[in-house]
């Protein structure tokens, strides 16, 4: 299989970097592990990997600044490790330009499905993104701004429907709060959450059958936003 | 010499008396005009006047002179007398001559009785200026070491003084310097200090060291030596509040240590007993897996990692929690405010928490019109969740939680009730004190810290939380002030589609 995606696990817990090996291989990828952040920046730049899952506690320098060496050269996915309650510091690394975060302890599916979103984003960064996205009963057509449940046309204000089109071209991956605020808005308006939480409610109100419960649009704590497809 | 307004002022000038031997010139002056006047008044009547009465009545003067300008205007104005005495009283007149032996002895008689008189009351004078003297600066003590009596605080005990020694010595500033680990300088009546050097320092000192020092900037008068040593006294006076202050510090600070150690060994005794419930559970679970007692499709084969699964998420859980409450402990729990949805949070709060209510009802009830509330998302989250969880724990199967929410003059009030038992009324308030369970430990799974990091949380965003029993069970209600540093929440005008 030497054709298969190479992930590269940057943690410097042995049980950790185990499971992880076992489950992907399993899985039919190639893994690299690597204990330390220089490590792993050395391994990444000679092996080039398709996906990176980079812990954000290491010993030797922080997370976020692996984060940001590997941004200088690669635009391969980053997807962060990091336990509960950090996160400051999950908010840092993906604003320095990780694309995805888990928290310890995670389950093994959400990994999985993690990069596998990290891997569709690397393609369709190279090749031609999907102009028309479905979730659930609703698809978006990115091309002719146009959203509908059914045959039934979703009536949008100009910023919902930028918000929803950047939150759905980007499905499955976390939208941090300054990320979608900066891209929809404005970057002097990144400190703005309340717009955010505002339109979200109404976009919500919109698009889901019970805007209490969302399916579509999911709120990662403290963190931001990810949208919900079809792969 | 001391200035001072008020009557102190008066005082004051006769303090330095005694001190200072000199006094000044137009003291001297108005003697030489009393002495003047007597001796006109008395030479008008000298027909009428015998010599030894003349003498007698010069005494009157004499004695004023010393009493109110002191022994210096006294004893010159008994010399003068002597030979006024002579030159205008005694025949023949106007001559220092004396040819009458009774005119001898009047007139040495006469000099020998001003000068005792002159020496007596200027002795007294002294000595009574001395006493009040004394007792002004006992005054100022005084005042000083009630004023510094009940502080506990460095800032404050250096403003006391500074303001202290600012007064007492009418200087144009006053500087006070504390130096150690936080060193800070305290200065009046302006904030800065003149920039030339001050003229008089003195150091706060301390058995084990110089705490800081006072310094002093007074051109003129000179600070005379009575002054420098009411100054050192005031000096030692703040050394020694500064130095109980630190004291005192240093005792909380002990108690503290011991308050929090006493906690940490009820935390570990609790702790160890609760991560081992969920640890035992993986551990059969997983070995029984591993070994080959149970067969690959045996029924208890996913039951036994439904298990695992679980007894891992709850052993997050209370990491989590514990990691929450040494948070709160240690101060360290700042929130990270926003302006949120108090739906939003409630809404993934349920999403989360679907498999855990079991077979709860859960009921919301959040008006769409509340307005944002600032606070942290994730914070009110874990707020939520264990109410919710409590709940859950105690209230009987099938029964209902009903979460609602309203405004309440400026903050958001939420009641979350259940249909649980109730608390006795003496325990509505401790069930919030960490480790605090009315049933018995082994009966209910947790820390015992649920409800009190939700408080810890309340509280760190302003607000408040109390439990009360309502007719058919228990409800915990908290509130959340709207404004967030005086700023209500933003009001946002919404686009029309255009679409």
């Amino acid at each position: 299989m030497s054709n298969a995606p190479h992930i590269l696990v940057i943690d410097d817990e042995p049980q950790i970097q185990r499971a992880i090996r076992t489950i992907l291989t399993e899985k039919g990828f190639k893994v690299t592990t690597a204990s330390r952040g220089g490590e792993g920046l050395t391994l990444a730049a000679a092996n080039e990997p398709n996906i990176v899952i980079l812990d954000l506690g290491l010993p030797d320098m922080d997370g976020v600044e692996v984060c940001m060496r590997l941004r200088e050269w690669t635009q391969c996915p980053i997807i962060i490790l990091s336990v509960r309650d950090s996160e400051r510091d999950k908010v840092a690394a993906l604003d320095k330009g990780a694309d995805d975060y888990l928290t310890k302890p995670f389950g093994i599916e959400e990994l999985l499905a993690r990069v596998r979103v990290a891997l569709r984003h690397s393609a369709s960064r190279h090749g031609s993104q999907n102009k028309v996205i479905h979730a659930g009963a609703l698809t978006i057509d990115l091309a002719w701004h146009s959203v509908k449940r059914g045959d039934e046309e979703i009536k949008l204000t100009a910023t919902e429907y930028k918000l929803l089109a950047y939150l759905a071209s980007n499905h499955g991956r976390v939208l941090t709060h300054q990320s979608i605020l900066t891209h929809v808005w404005d970057p002097a308006d990144a400190n703005h959450t309340e717009y955010l939480r505002v339109y979200m409610r109404q976009l919500r109100k919109k698009l889901e059958a019970d805007p209490e419960r969302p399916q579509f649009i999911l709120t990662e704590p403290g963190i931001g936003y990810r949208f919900i497809a079809e792969e | 010499m001391w200035r001072q307004p008020s009557h102190k002022g008066i005082i004051n000038s006769r303090m330095t008396k005694p001190s200072s031997f000199i006094s000044r010139p137009s003291q001297y002056l108005f003697a030489f005009g009393l002495i003047t006047l007597a001796t006109a008044i008395l030479f008008a009547l000298r027909e009428a006047l015998d010599t030894t009465l003349v003498a007698l009545l010069y005494l009157i003067p004499l004695g004023l002179i010393t009493a109110y300008w002191g022994l210096g205007p006294g004893i010159t104005s008994a010399l003068a007398t002597f030979l006024t005495l002579n030159y205008f009283f005694i025949k023949p007149y106007y001559t220092f001559a004396v040819h009458r032996p009774t005119d001898v002895v009047i007139l040495v008689i006469f000099l020998v009785v001003a000068i005792v008189i002159s020496q007596l009351v200027g002795r007294m004078q002294a000595s009574l200026a001395a006493a009040t003297a004394r007792e002004l600066e006992a005054t100022w003590l005084y005042e000083l070491s009630t004023a510094l009596a009940n502080l506990h605080e460095d800032h404050a005990i250096a403003q006391i003084v500074a303001k202290q020694v600012h007064e007492v010595s009418q200087g144009e500033a006053v500087e006070l310097n504390i130096s150690g680990t936080r060193p800070f300088a305290f200065c009046l009546p302006g904030k800065y200090s003149p920039k030339r050097p001050p003229e008089w320092i003195v150091p706060i000192e301390v058995a084990r060291g110089v705490l800081g020092e006072i310094r002093l900037w007074r051109a003129a008068p000179a600070i005379t030596s009575s002054e420098k040593r009411l100054l050192q006294t005031f000096a030692s006076q703040g050394a020694l509040a500064l130095e109980r202050a630190r004291l005192a510090q240093a005792e909380s600070r002990a108690r503290v240590l011991e308050e929090s150690d006493h906690l940490k060994s009820i935390l570990l005794s609790s702790v160890s007993h609760e991560l081992r419930t969920p640890l035992s559970t993986i551990k059969a679970a997983a070995s029984s897996l591993r070994s080959n007692e149970v067969g690959w499709d045996s029924a208890a084969r996913p039951e036994l990692i439904a298990a695992i699964d679980d007894e891992a998420d709850h052993l997050n859980m209370l990491v989590g929690n514990l990691l929450d409450m040494s948070r709160i402990e240690s101060g360290a729990l700042k929130p990270k405010r926003e302006w949120n949805i108090l739906s939003e949070i409630i809404g993934s709060v349920m999403a989360r928490m679907k498999h855990l209510a079991g077979e709860h009802r859960i009921e919301v009830d959040v008006p769409e019109s509340l307005p944002l509330i600032p606070v942290d998302y994730v914070q009110m989250e874990q707020v939520f969740t264990n109410l919710v969880s409590n709940s859950v724990k105690y209230a009987p199967e099938k029964s209902v939680i009903r979460m609602c929410a309203f405004l309440e003059n400026d903050a958001v009030h939420v009641v979350v009730r259940n249909q649980g038992p109730q608390v006795p009324r003496e325990h509505l308030e401790r069930i919030f004190d960490k480790f605090f369970r009315i049933t018995a430990a082994d009966r209910v799974t947790g820390t015992g810290l649920g409800l009190s990091i939700c408080k810890g949380i309340i509280e760190a965003h302003g607000g408040r939380l109390w439990a009360e029993n309502v007719p058919d069970g228990l409800a915990f209600n908290f509130t959340i002030p709207l404004a967030w540093e005086g700023i209500p929440p933003p009001d946002l005008p919404m686009e029309p589609e255009t679409e």
